[in-house]
């Protein structure tokens, strides 16, 4: 089977997997938070488009958004841990490589729709809630866009993390504890974090561009670089050593 | 319920490695509480430090952390049950599926109240080391420890039924995810808006926190958090009660 058949058929299963009411409901629950806080509170966005980010996005990294890719992989591999799937699995004559990847990519892919729907939300508060002028300037497009690509290395280890782990709760706890501890790291300004764990990294694009945190409030190459060369360096690691523990998995009775 | 029952759902937690959450939500809460009053500027003079701040940093920290472990805990204690056939071979072993989720809550509900206990208790240590002048607030602590375990007792009840009504752990986790959004926002809102919800009820026994840019104390709203309890305990018995006439299967 190639890459591409597997992902097909990954996608075939989370048609009734119900993966869409997080994908949804998780951005817009972020979105519609934020703007009530602030309505109840009876002020304006006092920085405009930037405070709505704030509000929604930043928190949403801190921790919000580990959990949501937490469950999707649960999801996504809670076929696999039950009836006789997991004997199915193990004799199919895929390669662990390919198997782990598939997985992956349709987490990932699941992960960035969660940013458009985010993106989609942001606009819809930012225009209908509070009526603010213009439309969400373009550098959020941009960020968006590096947040996609950071949660990739996220959407493998707690691939992996379900893969391992047959409860669907557990590795959203261990994604719980990841990215708070993550988010107290950078809060102490340890920026190389990012190169070591795949919540802080998720976590930092989040803050880019904003000035929160241990950003300088500029999109500066160098930490889109950065972010972009950990996010490159944690997938493939992570990746590979999902499929290697897989290689040593067998059938279970 | 038996003693058997009980002693069975004790057996289970070994392998369900319940320690380590319960170990996760304590740390979590003392370190995040400890760390947020350390980081509030009050507490930069030893002169000027109070206990105040520590509540209002625990009362951050609690409505932040327990929502979704207390989901975790419920989950992991009830899906092992749909994974392993467990509803029927209690079910024919004489013990219905209410009767179950009622242990269940028993012994988990032990847990939850040891680590309210054990959080409040390790910040109120933490003062004294950070030598925090002036007598701790004592009965204000273990009133504020109390309506957090009562809030928390309710949660994991509504948490143990939605594991056991649905099969997809995704609808507990998720109702945690959302819960703990709630947790976290019902603090601004309105304390009608926050009786909504049993979330909510984090917010309304809050026992410190800023007001006018001070730091003050709160009377934690002991009627609604009892009114909570007595309806949080009615609804458990009733849907247990249910659970009791539902075929095997």
């Amino acid at each position: 089977m190639t890459l591409m058949s597997m992902i097909a058929a990954e996608f075939a299963k989370l048609a009734r997997s119900l993966s869409w009411t997080v994908v949804v409901l998780l951005p817009a629950a972020m979105v519609l938070a934020g703007a009530l806080s602030s309505l109840v509170a009876g002020q304006q966005p006092a920085d405009g488009w930037h405070t709505v980010w704030l509000r929604s996005v930043v928190f949403y990294g801190l921790f919000p958004l580990a959990i949501g890719v937490a469950v999707l992989g649960s999801l996504v591999w809670r076929a696999e841990h039950r009836g006789g799937n997991w004997n199915a699995l193990m004799s199919t004559p895929v390669s662990s490589l390919r198997l782990v990847a598939a997985k992956t990519a349709v987490i990932a892919a699941l992960a960035m729709a969660m940013q458009l729907v985010m993106l989609l939300c942001v606009t819809v508060a930012g225009k209908a809630v509070f009526a603010l002028p213009g439309m969400l300037p373009a550098r959020y497009l941009l960020i968006s866009g590096v947040i996609m690509l950071a949660t990739v290395p996220l959407a493998a280890l707690q691939s992996g993390l379900s893969m391992l782990l047959r409860s669907f709760a557990a590795p959203v706890a261990v994604a719980f504890l990841g990215a708070g501890a993550s988010t107290v790291l950078l809060l102490a300004e340890i920026g190389p974090i990012v190169f070591l764990s795949p919540y802080a990294l998720a976590t930092r694009a989040t803050q880019l561009g904003t000035g929160t945190f241990a950003d300088g409030g500029e999109i500066a190459g160098a930490t889109v670089g950065s972010l972009l060369a950990a996010t490159a360096l944690l997938s493939l690691v992570t990746i590979a050593g999902a499929a290697a523990i897989l290689d040593r998995r067998d059938t279970r009775t | 319920m038996s003693v058997a029952l009980i002693r069975a759902e004790i057996a289970k937690m070994r392998r369900l490695r319940t320690g380590i959450i319960v170990l996760v939500m304590v740390v979590g809460v003392t370190a995040l509480a400890v760390l947020s009053a350390l980081s509030s500027p009050d507490f930069s003079d030893p002169g000027t430090r109070s206990w105040a701040a520590l509540l209002a940093g625990m009362s951050l920290a609690v409505p932040l952390t327990s929502p979704l472990l207390l989901a975790v805990l419920a989950s992991r204690q009830v899906d092992i049950e749909h994974h392993g056939n467990g509803w029927l071979l209690f079910q024919t072993s004489g013990a219905t599926r209410g009767g179950l989720c009622r242990a269940k809550l028993a012994v988990l509900g032990a847990v939850v109240c040891a680590v309210t206990a054990a959080e409040a208790g390790l910040v109120l240590l933490a003062g004294i080391a950070l030598a925090v002048p002036g007598p701790p607030p004592l009965a204000l602590w273990w009133g504020y420890a109390g309506a957090v375990a009562v809030v928390n007792l309710v949660l994991l009840g509504l948490h143990i039924l939605i594991s056991a009504r649905v099969e997809n752990q995704l609808a507990g986790l998720g109702i945690g995810v959302l819960g703990t959004l709630l947790a976290v926002f019902a603090t601004g809102l309105p304390p009608l808006l926050a009786h909504l919800t049993p979330w909510g009820y984090y917010a309304l026994a809050t026992a410190a926190g800023y007001r006018d840019g001070e730091l003050v104390t709160f009377v934690p709203g002991y009627a609604s958090i009892a009114a909570l309890a007595v309806l949080g305990g009615v609804l458990f018995a009733v849907f247990t009660t249910r659970f009791d006439r539902r075929e095997a299967s």
